[in-house]
């Protein structure tokens, strides 16, 4: 069977530097050149690969997540499997018609009614009349705008467009939809019944390709993933795999940026150091990566002091994998005297229970100085992965799982 | 070339729906709606008649010049529109080309099928005119009028597809239209009959399609008279140009989404 995307070798490159848009600029710009060269002028006109080599095939009716940092180039493939821009090397096959929704109320006409927009919208996807009037109530439907659906777009907020959005491309049917951080703006509930009518598709038979910052939403919708790191395809597999594998780098990179940030912004002198902050289970001794949310959880912080000492404190910092704070701890504020001498030690502070969600956190911690203003050392712990019970495929369902008991109690009528 | 009409042909809906959104944008918010149609062309050739008929007389011989006027300034109001309309067509909606894949040559075109309205309205003016002025029907040279028209809008598609992928790249291309149109407009047989232009430099002057395309207006509507030799020439330049202007419209289609 032929894949409903095939990519080959595809390289795409960027002109970086000035474009010009004035025919003044071409003019004296190549006059310029003439009379003068200047040697810094070979900088200007550089040029960047925002792909290079990206080769992957993706069957009817699978998903694709999109994962990489800002810049990575997942819009730009994005862009090229849309046909917006074509590939400077290599050949993108596609089968089937495409729907792509790169961004907030593509093809939408701000004067132009949500009906309006809807057949303008249809047709720009490549449907009939008829075969949007087919499906006009359905898109209404979904999107719950029937009674804004004779107003213009203008007047619509951002979460109706992306829903009428939305709504237009995935219930014309495409055999290849390509969504782009759109969903982010929706609300959660609209969100769900998004996640629910892609499922719908890719049991349909439609192949989706899906970017979002939001890794949650990227494993709760695809199966597979392309990790893209600098232009290139850096793994491709599994997503719950791939995704480890790209927290893992992303957080490798933090740390090394996290200590030169603030050891910087330190005092010159060095008076301490944090040699490892590590994670372990209170029931069982070893350091481990794999957490149950209602474990006890001991952060001990490995620390050296080179001068005399004197009242410190230290801060504790829980970080989910996209950059959420969880919580933060400090000695000042728990009015826990902490009094360093020189030598080697440890602090340590007891989580009981952790009660965090299933996901993938790390730990930060900081020694400050007395009034808890001025950061002596810095440290941050490997990744690790809590499996609770509720597991948060989203930024909607939190970050914190307490203890709990239910109840219900019937009072008579 | 042929992967492009059928891109065209399958993409007729868009054509049809684009073009509508032009129109119904341009006068949604307008206190004379469609009326606007109407009056700009009848300004022009009224300040026009009075200028040629009491300050400077042209001599139009047994046609009054409002009607000489209006039956050059309706195509040409048609070519200048449709022109300044396209060159901003691609640039406008910079916002879709770079979110969205349609066969972008149904933005420029669009924008002169929209202005393709002005002129069906406009022309039911001339009819009034040339019932009011009791100007002889000329069935034959009638049939004309679609070749001419043809031609005409094979003029506009290959200028308007060439100036407004080339204002992508450029934006100072826009300004230049306009000015280029002034210059034209006088170079085009409008507000004076060709007859004014000396007999041995008409060849020369026929090189802008514009003039035959206008003097064949005039001819068929007018004088009851088949359009000349004029005709000619201005249907393989303005064949020539239309070739040229889509050849030009796809070799650097591609890039629009790359420049921001």
């Amino acid at each position: 069977m032929e894949p409903a995307i095939r990519c080959v070798d595809v390289s795409k490159q960027y002109r970086l530097g000035i474009t010009r848009t004035s025919l003044l600029n071409v003019f004296s710009h190549n006059i310029r050149r003439v009379l003068k060269p200047d040697p810094q002028e070979v900088h200007q006109d550089q040029t960047i690969w925002a792909l290079r080599d990206v080769n992957f095939e993706l069957s009817k009716g699978e998903s694709l997540g999109l994962i990489g940092q800002n810049g990575a180039g997942k819009s730009t493939l994005l862009k090229l499997l849309a046909y917006i821009t074509r590939p400077t090397y290599g050949q993108i096959e596609i089968n089937g018609r495409l729907s792509a929704l790169i961004e907030l109320g593509t093809g939408f006409h701000p004067e132009l009614t949500g009906r309006e927009n809807i057949y303008l919208n249809g047709t720009i996807l490549g449907l009939s009349p008829s075969e949007i009037r087919h499906r006009f109530d359905e898109i209404v439907d979904f999107s719950e705008l029937d009674k804004f659906i004779d107003t213009p777009i203008k007047r619509y907020s951002s979460g109706m467009t992306v829903r009428l959005g939305f709504s237009v491309a995935a219930l014309i049917d495409p055999d290849v939809l390509l969504v782009d951080e759109v969903l982010a703006v929706g609300d959660a509930s609209f969100r769900q019944k998004c996640i629910g009518r892609i499922q719908t598709l890719l049991e349909n038979g439609t192949s989706i390709v899906f970017v979002s910052h939001n890794l949650y939403m990227v494993k709760a919708v695809c199966r597979n993933s392309l990790y893209i790191s600098r232009g290139r395809i850096k793994h491709h597999g599994n997503t719950s795999e791939v995704i480890n594998r790209y927290e893992r780098d992303l957080h490798e990179e933090r740390a090394s940026r996290f200590d030169s940030e603030i050891t910087n912004q330190a005092t010159n002198i060095l008076f301490a150091e944090i040699v490892e902050v590590e994670l372990l289970s209170r029931n069982s001794s070893p350091p481990s990566e794999e957490f149950y949310s209602t474990q006890s959880v001991e952060v001990r912080i490995h620390y050296r002091v080179f001068h005399k000492g004197g009242n410190a404190n230290a801060v504790v910092r829980v970080v989910r994998s996209d950059g959420v704070t969880c919580c933060m701890m400090r000695t000042s504020i728990d009015e826990y005297n902490l009094v360093l001498g020189e030598g080697n030690g440890v602090i340590s502070i007891i989580l009981e229970p952790l009660q965090l969600t299933g996901g993938s956190y790390y730990i930060e911690a900081f020694i400050t100085d007395e009034m808890d203003s001025v950061v002596l050392a810095t440290g941050i712990s490997n990744w690790f992965y809590v499996s609770g019970k509720s597991l948060s495929h989203e930024t909607q369902s939190g970050v914190f799982e307490p203890r709990r008991q239910w109840k219900h109690v019937e009072t008579s009528q | 070339m042929p992967k492009n009409i059928r891109n065209l042909i399958q993409a007729k809906d868009l054509l049809w729906a684009w073009s509508r959104r032009i129109i119904q944008a341009r006068y949604q918010q307008s206190l004379l709606g469609g009326l606007w149609i109407i009056i700009q062309p009848a300004a022009t050739v009224i300040i026009l008649s009075i200028i040629f008929t009491y300050f400077i007389p042209i001599d139009t011989g047994e046609i009054p010049y409002i009607v000489f006027s209006y039956v050059a300034v309706i195509p040409w109001s048609f070519f200048s529109s449709s022109l300044t309309d396209m060159s901003s067509s691609l640039v406008q909606n910079m916002g879709l080309i770079t979110k969205i894949y349609f066969p972008r040559e149904i933005l420029p075109i669009a924008a002169m099928m929209a202005r393709l309205l002005d002129l069906g309205v406009a022309s039911g003016l001339l009819i009034i005119l040339m019932l009011i002025y009791q100007l002889p029907p000329y069935l034959i040279g009638w049939l004309y009028l679609p070749l001419i028209l043809l031609i005409q809008i094979a003029l506009i598609l290959g200028l308007g597809l060439f100036v407004a992928a080339l204002n992508v790249f450029f934006r100072d291309v826009q300004s230049m239209l306009t000015l280029i149109l002034q210059i034209w407009f006088y170079a085009s047989p409008i507000i004076y009959p060709v007859t004014l232009v000396p007999e041995n430099l008409r060849p020369y002057y026929f090189l802008n399609p514009m003039a035959g395309i206008l003097e064949s207006y005039r001819a068929v509507l007018l004088y009851q008279t088949l359009p000349g030799y004029y005709l000619l020439i201005s249907c393989v330049i303005s064949f020539f140009i239309y070739l040229t202007g889509f050849w030009f419209f796809n070799r650097v289609e591609y890039k629009f989404a790359d420049i921001v």
